[in-house]
Order: structure tokens, then sequence, then C-alpha cells
């Protein structure tokens, strides 16, 4: 598991490109910022369809949408090959690479064990093309492709919980991160950096277009979503030992995470509290997952 | 030995780095082979067991952009699934060799629909006859696409079942004697970040112009007739073998009035008609056609000139179009002063035996056409 780490202990060199082509406020583009200053130079960057494009001053590969998993695969056994393993293999993929398209090339890695990391920033919605529906999308919220009306109300189903998905294929490390605790995300990105085997960090990564919201307020809105129990940071090693990062005494009410955002401004009362207590119960397995310290599966 | 285990043989020879493969009817033992050659160790190379072909595709990409000898296989609808990444293998000029061992689309059976749908992905595109053919020409794809004026993926085409699990003499050229004609690959460019260019962070060819990855990409195409041609005669000096000029392969054209064009295991079928027509004095040759992409025009312009006919014998078909061979030939022979008779055939789709009777018909056929007789243009043997 990663060890805590100051905001002194975050490196000073940046990594990423600026301006480069991200909106204002964007949560990825932080990720980005915050998780490649704890990589450092020796890494190829690898990028599929996603925003926002061209963040680092490493070296960058990409392909196809949907394989991901498999460039990942293909570089990293391609240096072992050349006898460069010192190169690290590091994806930036969005929620859509990672949970659906590329779902399934990602999963084999895993199975596989391939030795690479894959950093997934997770806006919650297509956002390079217009803030469509994926299955990282929470329930009730309102996309281009959910929209709210007499048969809608936004997303029918929950999350995809994607982190126990990938932790299920017992690879060596699953973690998630906040880009509202960059101590945390450094400290994770520092520990992940130098394992062996199949890594993945998704990191939530909240978008002021598609999630409606002023953008001076994207710190705010992603503490407020580890606040209230609705994005907890976590770490499983192994599929098995599981820690909490992140415990206050109480967890915010989840209406303080949902109203600043007008992708939920629709919700009733009845809905609100039904996410509220979704999210508590959650948390409660979660809390008693960390009292053990491994998952029950 | 059979056609898939001269494929495997190749990738030992050419001391692949890193192979990827996904099993699929009748590419099968080519991934069981690799996996065992892997398994007993016979030489330091990495054999990644794949969920599906497009992962594979991407694996031996993602492989061949770090500079490492890739290698992947696969069959028709395998084929079609790796289409996508093929064009970024394509537009990203990397030196992957892929074997496709031919299962049209419309059953299990051998035809050439399954590569011939890659047209348009950027690839080189062979097709070979026999199981000696496929590792001399696997061998010989390494060094083409490798070639620092070229750097195009190859694909070597050949029929499935009939040349997959069909077992023939071959001949194993020395490990030592390869090695020596076949060095090491060098990635270009390097996207090592120690080595990378940093104007262009990896990301490579083509430059302001959006055609300009277009153009340089036709170009690189265009240019490995001259290499091919080049590198088939540096084969023969070294192992004492050739196919042709590399780009066609001639059978008894020496006093013949017309030639049939046949690709893949026809040809030999076609060879041996051949030999009964000339014996009963009916002036037909074989012209073999091993590399359709880049398409021989400059071969087929001068061909013209001294034959009186072609018989296109496709076996594959664009349906609502028709046989591509024989469309690129009509293309290749426009702007010719003479014109030359042309026919079509259609044969071997979904499997579908071919016989020595068949070619004879082919030939009497082409022989009327040239002689200003008039028969149909297209039959369907």
């Amino acid at each position: 598991m990663s060890e805590r780490i100051t905001r002194a202990q975050i490196p000073l060199s940046e990594m990423t490109i600026t301006p480069g082509s991200a909106c204002q406020g964007c949560g990825a583009a932080l990720a980005a910022r915050l998780a490649f200053k704890a990589l450092g130079p020796n890494v190829i960057r690898h990028g599929i369809p996603c925003c926002p494009d061209s963040v680092t001053k490493t070296p960058r590969t990409g392909t196809v949408f949907e394989g991901g998993g498999a460039l990942l695969t293909g570089t990293s056994r391609g240096l072992k090959a050349i006898g460069r393993d010192d190169v690290k293999a590091v994806a930036f993929y969005g929620d859509g690479g990672t949970y659906d398209i590329g779902f399934q090339g990602l999963s084999a890695a895993a199975e596989r064990n391939e030795d690479v990391l894959v950093l997934t920033k997770d806006n919650e919605a297509y956002m390079n093309t217009g803030n469509q529906r994926s299955s990282a999308t929470p329930k009730y919220s309102m996309t281009s492709t959910t929209p709210v009306g007499p048969k809608s109300r936004g997303k029918p189903r929950h999350k995809k919980n994607v982190p126990f998905i990938f932790a299920a294929h017992y690879v060596p490390y699953v973690a998630t991160a906040s880009v509202g605790f960059p101590e945390d995300l450094i400290a994770k990105v520092t520990y992940a950096k130098d394992l062996k085997g199949f890594r993945m960090i998704i990191i939530q990564a909240p978008c002021p277009v598609g999630w409606r919201y002023d953008p001076a307020k994207t710190i705010e809105v992603a503490r407020s979503g580890v606040q209230t129990g609705l994005w907890p940071l976590y770490e499983i090693e192994d599929g098995q030992n599981f820690k909490l990062n992140y415990k206050p005494k109480e967890l915010k009410p989840v209406s303080e995470y949902l109203s600043p955002q007008r992708r939920f401004r629709h919700m009733t009362e009845d809905e609100t509290a039904e996410i509220q207590e979704d999210t508590t119960t959650k948390w409660d397995t979660l809390t008693r997952a960390d009292e053990l310290g491994r998952l029950i599966i | 030995m059979v056609g898939n285990k001269a494929a495997a043989t190749a990738c030992k020879l050419a001391r692949v780095q890193v192979a990827s493969a996904f099993p699929i009817t009748p590419q099968t033992t080519i991934t069981q082979y690799l996996s065992e050659m892997y398994a007993r160790g016979e030489w330091d190379f990495d054999f990644v067991n794949v969920e599906g072909e497009l992962t594979s595709q991407v694996v031996v990409q993602g492989a061949s952009r770090v500079g490492a000898r890739t290698f992947t296989c696969t069959s028709g609808p395998g084929l079609l699934y790796m289409h996508h990444p093929m064009q970024v293998t394509g537009s990203g000029r990397l030196p992957v060799i892929m074997a496709v061992v031919h299962r049209g689309y419309k059953g299990m059976q051998p035809d050439h629909s399954d590569l011939m749908s890659q047209q348009w992905t950027g690839w080189g595109h062979q097709y070979v006859e026999h199981a000696q053919e496929i590792l001399d020409s696997l061998l010989m794809a390494y060094k083409v696409a490798e070639d620092p004026r070229v750097r195009i993926p190859i694909a070597v085409g050949y029929d499935g079942y009939v040349l997959s699990y069909t077992a023939e003499p071959v001949e194993i050229p020395d490990q030592a004697v390869v090695d020596e004609w076949l060095p090491p690959n060098k990635p270009m460019p390097s996207i090592l970040p120690d080595e990378v260019d940093p104007s262009t962070f990896g990301r490579g060819w083509g430059g302001g112009d959006p055609q300009m990855p277009w153009k340089t990409h036709h170009d690189a195409i265009m240019g490995m007739e001259d290499v091919q041609k080049e590198i088939m005669d540096s084969f023969e000096k070294t192992f004492g073998r050739r196919y042709g000029n590399g780009m066609i392969e001639e059978y008894r054209m020496d006093e013949a009035d017309v030639a049939i064009i046949a690709m893949g295991t026809i040809a030999g079928t076609c060879k041996a008609a051949v030999d009964k027509m000339q014996a009963d004095g009916k002036k037909v040759g074989l012209i073999k056609l091993r590399s359709y992409i880049p398409f021989p025009n400059k071969d087929f312009q001068e061909w013209a000139k001294k034959v009186d006919g072609f018989a296109v014998v496709d076996r594959s078909i664009c349906p609502g179009k028709g046989g591509p061979v024989y469309m690129k030939l009509r293309d290749a022979l426009y702007d010719q002063e003479e014109k030359t008779a042309t026919l079509q055939f259609h044969a071997g789709l979904g499997g579908k035996e071919v016989r020595v009777h068949d070619f004879k018909m082919v030939g009497d056929k082409i022989l009327k056409a040239a002689k200003g007789e008039k028969v149909e243009k297209i039959t369907w043997v």
C-alpha cells in the first residue's frame, strides 16, 4: 500500500505541456499534471481517443480506441524484447477507453498480468465528443444521450464498479484517487510506478463542461465527491488486501456534491434520498473491508 | 512440413522477438506451433496469447513501434476483426509481418476475399502457392518491410487447408545464413524517451499538409516494387531459390501466345494444365501474381506487348464490382497503344475446387478471344 506524503514532497518538475488543449478547470488535465510529476521522464505515455490529448513531455504512442490494453501489452513486451524494460509503459486513458470500448482489451491485459500502469481519468461521460453517457456515468446524471424528459430521469443505471472488476483479476494493484486529494494521488502513482505487473489507478476528474458547474470549483466538487462517500479513495492489492485511504468521522450528505452540479439539478428529494441510502450502504461495506484489511469476495 | 509449420518455422528463422495471435481455423496450428516453440525455448522470443485478433494486431503494433521484430497471423473473419487497427499499423509505417491463412467470409473454405477486403489499410499484399514459398516469402517480407526505403507492413496470404494443413517437402535454410542475410530490425522513428525526437514526441510521420501522410504512404508502397525485385535477387543469391521477379512468376511463357493470371494454390493447378495444353500444341502460359499490392503494372504492360490475351482467374469478388485482379489489370493496360484481349473468370470462391480441366477451358477461351473470336467476357468456373 502507498505511504502518505506531504504537499512538500510533491515533485516540482512539470511533465505536462501548458497551456495544452484542456478547457478551464479541467480535472483530467490536473490529473495528468499530478500523475506525470510522480512518473518522471522515463515513460512512454499511451493515449487512445479522449480529452485532453497531447499533454506530456514524454514520448507518446497511440492506437485505436478499443486497443488500449493491447497497445500497452505490445509496448511492454517489445521493451523487454529489446532489453529496455527500464522504460515504463503508462496509459492515460478516459472512462470510455477503460469502462466501455477498451474494457475487453484491458481486462485481458489484466488477466495476463502485463507489466503496465493504467491511469484512468474518469470524468463520467464521453466528454471528448460532447458529454454522452458512458458506463462510468452515475445514476440520474443528465448527459446529451440521457437527457431529462417525461420518459427519462437521466441515466437509469448505476456507475459500473470498475476498480472492483479489475481487482477481481487478482492484479497487484488497483486504486482510486481524486484530483481533489493531490498528496494521495501522487503517493499512489509513486507506489504503483515501481511495482511489477498490472497496476490501475482510476482518478476522479471533474469536468466543468459536462458536469455543468463553475470551472473555478473543480477542486471543491472533487473533494465533496470524496467527502460524501460517492468517490471513496482506496487501494486493493492482489485482489484481496484492502485499505480505505480517506475515512472522515462522518460523511457529508450527498446533496452537497449533487446540488452544485447542473447534471443532477432535476433530481427530486426522493431520488437524492435513494442515492444517499445507496452511498451509505456501500460506504459501510468499504469500512468493514477496511477494518478486516481485506475484501470478502 | 505443413504450411502452418512453414510459417512458424519462418518466425524462428527470422528471430521474431514478439509474436501474438488468436486461434482461428485454418490458422490455428500456427498459434500452437509458436506456443510449443516458446515452451521449449527454441529461441529468445515472446509469444502473447491474446483474447482476440484485434488485440493481436495491436500487440505487434506496440512491440514494433519500440523496435521489436514482430509476427501475427489470422484467417477470414479474424482478419476482418483486425481491420481497424491494421490501418494504424499501415499509417504508423510499422514493419509488422502477418500470415493470412485464407478463409473466405461466406464460409469456412478458402478464397481470397479476406485479404482482398483489406486493400485500403496500407499494407503490402502477397499471395503464395506452396509451403516452401510461405517460408521463403515470410523471410523476404521482413527484409522488404524493414528496408528504410519501405517501412510498410506486409501480409503474406496462403490458402487455408490446401496449404495450412497439407504436408509438402520444405527446405529449411541454415540459421546462420539467415542471420547474416536478415540483420535485426531498427525502429524509425524511435519512441524511447532517451532517443525520441523531442519535436515530435514520437508521433512520427507526416507534416503540416494533411494529405502528406497519404502521399508518403502511397509512394512508399509504390516503391516496394523495386525493393521486392532487388530482394528476390538477393534471396536467390543466398538461398538458391527464386519466385520470378518477386512481383510475378512466369511459368512456360517463352512460347506462349496468351497468359492465364492466377494466384495462390490454384496457380499450381494451372501449371499442370499449362503442361497439358502445351503438350497439345496450345500456346498457353501462366503468370502467377505474387504481389497484389503493389501491383506489377510495369510487368503486365511489358507482357501485353508480347501476348495476345490475358485470362484473369480471380479467387475473390467484390460483389457489385467484380474480380479485383481483373479490374487492376485492365487499369494497368488502359494506356497501352495496342489492346490485349482480357477475360474474367470467377473461380475457387467459397473453396470450390478448381481442377486442371477448368484451366484447360480457361486456356481454350482466351485462345479464342485472342484470335478475335467472340467469347463471353465473364465466366463463373
